[in-house]
């Protein structure tokens, strides 16, 4: 007897919205965990996921991915990849892993409450889905960085950082832990899937991917791909969600959330992504600038799905299209300046043929971000590396976590945004971060930044020994230039041409 | 005399620095604090200019020799500290 194609009963089976006749619906569905906002559950029932896929499909196709990536790594294992590799390339692959890998893991709870408690029975279909792939994305992002261990004690972090203080997870999981781990099924939807998966990580994928192959890292190249075939599926869970809210009043509501995951997301990737593509990737491997990058594949495309959907564009929309000129810019000059503060070597970026690139790419950053390296490269040049490290600590915000900084320079564009609230004064390094504090300020109040920790007498000694032990930075895994300051001597050499 | 954190936003720098200071302190002493974390950093020094502190968004600068304890800033309050 022939099976029945899948569209034949896929809507069949999927109807498992039953009347509970033991508990109430807002037991079996509590609001707080489905973040349903009142509307009622035949609404929901309308919900049509636009990628449909039955659980014997995924296992066997989920089962060839996995062939595929791990046959790729045991092939490449004797290459001399690890060897060869440009070192701003091994910062590349330490700081993803460091900040990616755990993250997936609490990806998969998020996916899991949708699984749950999505009132939506095709959110609940893909979102069982997801959740698997987030439990895959964690343990294959780990098994892979795990054989470079023995090589570099910076890879561990790939694994540690997670559970650690360290400033840029503070950043991460801050992030992350409000959009994924402590939010109903619904916000879930509307801040990972729709804005952090649709809107960055699907294409971030692509674009690191196609850098990987580029620099010839064909494991991490696999590796990523795989994973990114996973994210375009079920980052779909939040489209027809927001097209259900929007039919039933709820249009503000789901703007509201988009925006401030456009926001938060945007901050996490000026600090990781911009300075891989623009600084770490060797220039004769860049593809694109990051914010060229940002504006073909980011700006373009979402902007689109947000209108075709219903939405507007956000509010701060001008400022981030602004912000792309300048903000990875200087969370760049930030983790290099404070290197010994992450777990990776950042790669300065900053030869006399980068600097020309840079320039090219981002007209006047001569004259402005170039003036702060000038100054940071003759120290270097006259043999004072000391003042190239830090005595304190960068200010960081209260709601990004990461360091307050904008164009320096003539143009000196750098400010404080403060914001009193019972009693206490949270500092902002912009209008969006602050916008989303106000939205919900009891949420986040509580809050205390690195910074906040300090003062508060939380990090002894107080000093940057104390601080790096509060950091969980052990020694052999602080930072230190990518290049072990190669760099430096092309500028000498560039100096002592041009003067000859 | 107690130890007092501003924050230190100084002008041609690209970041808010954690500036620890004395209640007692001047503000020419302020600006020299802040200066030891930007200037010869990733500041270029100036000759001949005085270096001046006002508080975010003003645009007079407070007076020189006015102390911490008497200047009104509060604890992780920005500063601007300018070239003169």
């Amino acid at each position: 007897m022939a099976n029945l194609g899948r569209l034949d009963w896929y809507d069949l089976a999927r109807t498992t919205n039953w009347t509970p006749t033991y508990v109430q619906e807002d037991e079996l569905f509590p609001p707080e965990m489905s973040g349903s906002m009142g509307i009622p559950m035949p609404a929901w029932e309308s919900y049509d996921e636009p990628y449909k896929q039955t659980y014997p499909e995924y296992v066997k196709i989920q089962r060839e991915k996995d062939a595929g990536a791990y046959s790729v790594k045991a092939a490449l294992e004797r290459s001399k990849m690890f060897e060869n590799a440009d070192p701003g390339w091994l910062s590349v692959l330490k700081a993803h892993f460091g900040a990616i890998a755990r993250a997936e893991y609490s990806a998969s709870t998020a996916e899991a409450r949708m699984a749950r408690f999505g009132k939506a029975p095709g959110m609940r279909n893909m979102a069982t889905m997801g959740m698997l792939d987030e439990i895959r994305h964690g343990q294959i992002q780990l098994y892979f960085p795990h054989e470079y261990c023995p090589k570099d004690r910076q890879f561990d972090w790939a694994h540690k950082a997670y559970d650690t203080n360290e400033w840029a997870i503070l950043a991460s999981r801050h992030m992350f832990d409000d959009m994924m781990t402590t939010r109903g099924a619904v916000d879930t939807a509307l801040m990972l899937t729709f804005a952090f998966e649709t809107g960055f990580t699907n294409m971030q994928f692509l674009g690191l991917a196609a850098d990987a192959a580029e620099a010839g890292d064909w494991t991490f190249s696999n590796l990523i791909s795989s994973v990114q075939t996973d994210e375009s599926r079920h980052a779909q869970i939040g489209a027809p969600l927001v097209a259900i809210l929007i039919k039933n009043g709820k249009k503000a509501e789901a703007q509201k959330m988009v925006d401030i995951g456009i926001w938060r997301a945007w901050k996490i990737f000026s600090v990781l992504t911009g300075p891989m593509m623009d600084y770490y990737t060797p220039l004769e491997h860049r593809k694109q600038s990051f914010k060229e990058f940002m504006e073909e594949w980011i700006v373009t495309q979402f902007e689109r799905s947000l209108i075709d959907l219903g939405l507007d564009k956000p509010w701060f929309w001008d400022q981030f299209l602004e912000e792309l000129n300048y903000q990875h810019h200087g969370m760049h000059l930030g983790v290099w300046y404070w290197r010994p503060t992450v777990w990776w070597n950042p790669a300065a970026g900053v030869s006399p043929e980068e600097r020309a690139w840079l320039e090219e790419k981002y007209p006047g950053w001569n004259a402005t971000w170039g003036t702060n390296w000038d100054v940071i490269t003759d120290n270097l040049l006259a043999g004072k590396r000391e003042l190239s490290y830090p005595e304190t600590l960068p200010v960081v915000c209260n709601m990004c976590q990461l360091p307050i900084n904008a164009t320096p320079g003539p143009t000196w564009k750098v400010r404080d945004f403060p914001l009193d609230y019972k009693g206490r004064t949270y500092h902002f390094c912009s209008e969006g971060c602050q916008w989303c504090f106000e939205q919900e300020p009891e949420r986040y109040k509580g809050h205390l930044s690195l910074i906040d920790r300090f003062l508060a007498g939380m990090v002894q000694p107080m000093n940057l020994a104390g601080g790096l032990q509060y950091m969980g930075l052990a020694p052999g895994e602080i930072g230190d230039d990518a290049h072990n300051y190669a760099w430096v001597e092309k500028v000498r050499a560039a100096r002592q041409k041009a003067a000859a | 005399m107690a130890l007092f954190p501003l924050t230190s936003n100084f002008q041609g720098d690209f970041v808010l620095q954690l500036l620890p200071v004395d209640t007692e302190n001047t503000m020419d002493e302020v600006a020299a604090a802040a200066a030891h974390h930007s200037v010869g950093r990733r500041v270029p020094a100036r000759p001949g200019h005085t270096m001046r502190v006002r508080q975010q968004g003003a645009k007079e600068p407070l007076p020189r020799t006015l102390k911490v304890s008497e200047s009104g800033l509060k604890p992780m309050e920005c500063i601007e500290v300018i070239w003169e």
